[in-house]
């Protein structure tokens, strides 16, 4: 970072990457360390299903020193990795964080899983949740806790739109409606533009996190949630949840949650 | 969430038996198959499973065990523990489990319990006689037993249900990861899981009774050793860390 007052936290920053299976993530995540890999010391976690795929991938890539990227296993449950119980994870930043310290930015690469697996705020600070273009232009529409509250919605191979008929400005135009108003990013790694585009978020969201003033939230889960009050607090379920289930950490209570299933642990 | 600054009263000592028992705890054991992927890979027939459980319950599990008592016992004792308690019984669990792959994995099971030792029973003695001891790394991290020592002194959980509790966590850590990899009915695997626990019994009370780290049993498993060793150097069909 150009910047060279001290910043507010030494932690490095650490963001998420999901979305469903083949949509890019892997991909995203070497454009961005391509993009920063001269201004930011980077760390990559990847958390593949059954082997360490994305992980050979990003090493092969180039982008990174292959030290800095390490896969974790999740015992095939991918979200329970990143959000029922984060600690395989955040021992394996913590770990990257003080074998290359300092580190600027740790970025935690989600097992492909579906359009409802977030990262829970006690594992990142802000999270990206990547979509195709190949996978319809009707799937921003749908909404889902990633799409609709992800800190950054990234609509991804938008150069393959012409081959598969979805008209990019409608869908980010769509995904934009079922965010309120929150960041979505065109990306192409092909596409300069939309490469600046993704940087200049992330490089936004570095300064804020060490200025302290980054509130790092929770998309929301699909399961019966916790409000604790002055008298305790009470339990309720959003829909079917049929397990009692209490967030870790607070989190603003402010949005709206559409029926879902509680996560299982399969 | 809020937490209470000052608990009415502590929870029974089964109650934390059955938290820590529960693979809800978020405590990183998810990741983990106890052996059995190893084994798997290693060449293991699924029908030999049940036996295999039985196996761990009666050799392993034990030294994990006895290791998480004797740790309980030196860290709650009541002036405090002996200098150099910790290291001692680290030492112990070293010895008696030779496999480098399985003291890693040990040692990142250590630090996730740390973290819900810390989280949960923070200005406990027993817990805070770890400190230090849990170093950045995974090789300078205390091992599981150790940790779950330290919980039972902060929580009052007698011998005789730590080894228990051991018993089963090893055996459930299985059966849950075999539904991943060999897909069978889950409640054949709940049976198992008895099983191996029922093997293990005739062995709780002289376990419970281990006080020194000398004391603590060294009934290896060879094969298992060498089976993590390999599994460890797999990086291609792993689903679980170890």
């Amino acid at each position: 970072m150009p910047e060279t007052q001290t910043p507010a936290t030494t932690r490095p920053l650490r963001l998420g990457v999901a979305g469903p299976v083949g949509v890019g993530k892997s991909s995203l995540i070497a454009t961005v360390c391509r993009a920063l890999a001269d201004e930011l010391e980077i760390g990559v976690i990847t958390n593949d299903i059954y082997t360490d795929e994305d992980a050979r991938f990003l090493r092969s890539a180039g982008v990174l020193d292959p030290e800095r990227i390490r896969a974790v296993e999740t015992g095939a449950c991918p979200h329970t990795a990143i959000r029922d119980d984060v600690t395989a994870n955040l021992l394996a930043a913590e770990d990257l964080a003080a074998d290359f310290a300092p580190l600027d930015l740790v970025v935690i690469e989600s097992g492909g899983d579906n359009l409802t697996a977030t990262f829970s705020p006690a594992l990142v600070d802000a999270q990206i949740f990547v979509l195709d273009v190949a996978g319809g232009g009707d799937v921003a529409r749908k909404g889902g806790p990633g799409i609709g509250r992800a800190d950054l919605l990234v609509v991804n191979k938008t150069d393959l739109a012409p081959h598969v008929g979805v008209d990019v400005e409608r869908m980010v135009a769509d995904a934009s409606t079922a965010r309120d108003g929150r960041a979505v990013v065109a990306l192409s790694r092909t596409d300069p533009a939309s490469v600046a585009a993704l940087r200049g978020w992330l490089l936004g969201v570095l300064a804020e996190y060490r200025a302290g003033t980054h509130v790092a939230h929770d998309p929301g889960p699909m399961a019966p949630h916790f409000h604790a009050d002055e008298d305790g607090g009470i339990l309720h379920s959003h829909a079917d949840g049929d397990t009692a289930h209490e967030h870790h950490g607070q989190h603003a209570h402010d949005e709206q949650h559409e029926p879902a299933r509680a996560p299982g642990r399969g | 969430m809020t937490t209470p600054q000052r608990a009415p009263a502590a929870p029974a000592p089964a109650t934390v038996a059955m938290l820590l028992a529960d693979a809800r705890l978020p405590g990183g054991g998810h990741a983990h198959s106890a052996g059995l992927e190893p084994a798997l890979l290693g060449g293991l027939p699924a029908a030999q499973v049940p036996a295999w459980m039985v196996g761990r319950a009666t050799t392993v599990s034990l030294v994990e065990a006895g290791t998480a008592v004797v740790a309980a016992r030196l860290l709650g004792a009541p002036a405090g523990p002996p200098p150099g308690a910790v290291d001692a019984v680290v030492r112990a669990w070293s010895a008696r489990t030779p496999s480098g792959a399985l003291r890693d994995a040990a040692r990142l099971l250590g630090r996730g319990y740390l973290r819900v030792a810390r989280t949960l029973w923070p200005h406990h003695p027993a817990v805070a006689a770890l400190s230090g001891a849990g170093g950045r790394g995974v090789r300078d991290a205390p091992p599981r037993a150790v940790v779950l020592g330290a919980v039972a002194a902060a929580t009052g959980l007698p011998p005789a249900d730590v080894v228990r509790l051991t018993v089963y966590d090893d055996a459930q850590t299985a059966a849950s990861a075999l539904l991943k990899l060999e897909p069978s009915d889950p409640l054949t695997a709940a049976r198992w899981v008895l099983d191996a626990c029922a093997a293990a019994e005739p062995h709780v009370d002289r376990v419970a009774a281990c006080r020194t780290p000398e004391d603590v049993p060294a009934s290896g498993a060879p094969q298992t050793e060498g089976w993590a060793e390999a599994h460890a150097l797999e990086n291609e069909k792993r689903l679980f860390r170890a």
